[in-house]
């Protein structure tokens, strides 16, 4: 991977064919998270998370958040996701990106580090797995927090390279 | 001189129940191990216009003490916020004022 790099009004990076093979994979495991039926991931910790209650202690105020802002939510993370779809080079190559196709880049990528990282239960102290180059010890887990991990990489530099654009135009 | 079109005017009365509702209602954000540092700094410039140091310092004070109140008004707004926030995947919920 080429980390994302401003580049005039766009962000551009570059992945390679296994990575964008991957973020394909995510994406169309996402996809499915969001479609399901409410009441089959009704106790799925990734979706309380995704789809987050209004309010902390109010379970009355929270349902009646959610009645109003939950199908719009998923749309919105659908649309997210179909942009992301759209601009991935499925057998890799460069990513470029403008302003909004930017913001659907980092709404899909924090959705698929915070459904990993609740799956694979990262904490504050989580760190990432030590490289295993023999080919035959890397467990599922393990590679699984690579992939968080690496999602990580991609989403930091493409908040750089916008947080960076925001300081340019001022 | 007040024509037959002139805004009736009604004085404001204040009641105790009243001055509750006017109680303002407040959007927190919560810390959680995913969200990037620079990301919730990020999230919260885009979605309120704060500047990169305001920003900065409600994201060290979610991280530090595990929330910060983002934003205060009424009712319909702070669920305006909370849902803006979750569109991006922060941790945040709306409550009155305590």
């Amino acid at each position: 991977m080429k980390p994302f790099r401003r580049k005039g009004e766009e962000v551009v990076a570059r992945l390679l064919d296994a990575e964008a093979g991957i973020v394909g994979l995510l994406l169309d495991q996402l996809e499915q998270l969001l479609d399901a039926d409410p009441a089959d991931t009704g106790g799925d910790p990734v979706m309380a998370r995704l789809l987050p209650p209004g309010h902390a202690s109010d379970p009355e105020i929270a349902a009646d958040f959610r009645e109003l802002t939950e199908s719009s939510l998923r749309s919105d993370k659908a649309d997210d996701l179909a942009m992301v779809r759209a601009t991935l080079p499925p057998d890799g190559g460069e990513v470029r990106l403008d302003a909004d196709q930017a913001r659907a880049w980092l709404r899909t990528t924090n959705d698929l580090r915070l459904a990993l990282g609740t799956r694979l239960g990262v904490t504050a102290e989580t760190e990432p797995p030590e490289l295993d180059d023999s080919g035959d010890g890397a467990d599922e887990a393990g590679s699984q927090l690579a992939v968080y991990y690496w999602l990580t990489a991609v989403q930091g530099s493409l908040i750089d390279a916008l947080a960076a654009g925001r300081g340019g135009r001022r | 001189m007040a024509g037959p079109l002139a805004p009736v005017w009604t004085p404001e009365t204040t009641t105790g129940e009243e001055s509750d509702l006017d109680r303002p209602w407040v959007t927190v954000v919560w810390d959680d191990p995913v969200n990037l540092m620079t990301y919730v700094t990020f999230v919260l410039q885009e979605l309120f216009g704060f500047d990169e140091a305001t920003a900065t310092q409600l994201m060290l004070q979610v991280h530090n003490e595990g929330k910060a109140i983002v934003s205060s008004g009424p009712r319909e707004r702070m669920e305006h916020d909370t849902n803006r926030l979750h569109a991006y995947g922060l941790w945040a919920t709306y409550q009155k004022d305590a």
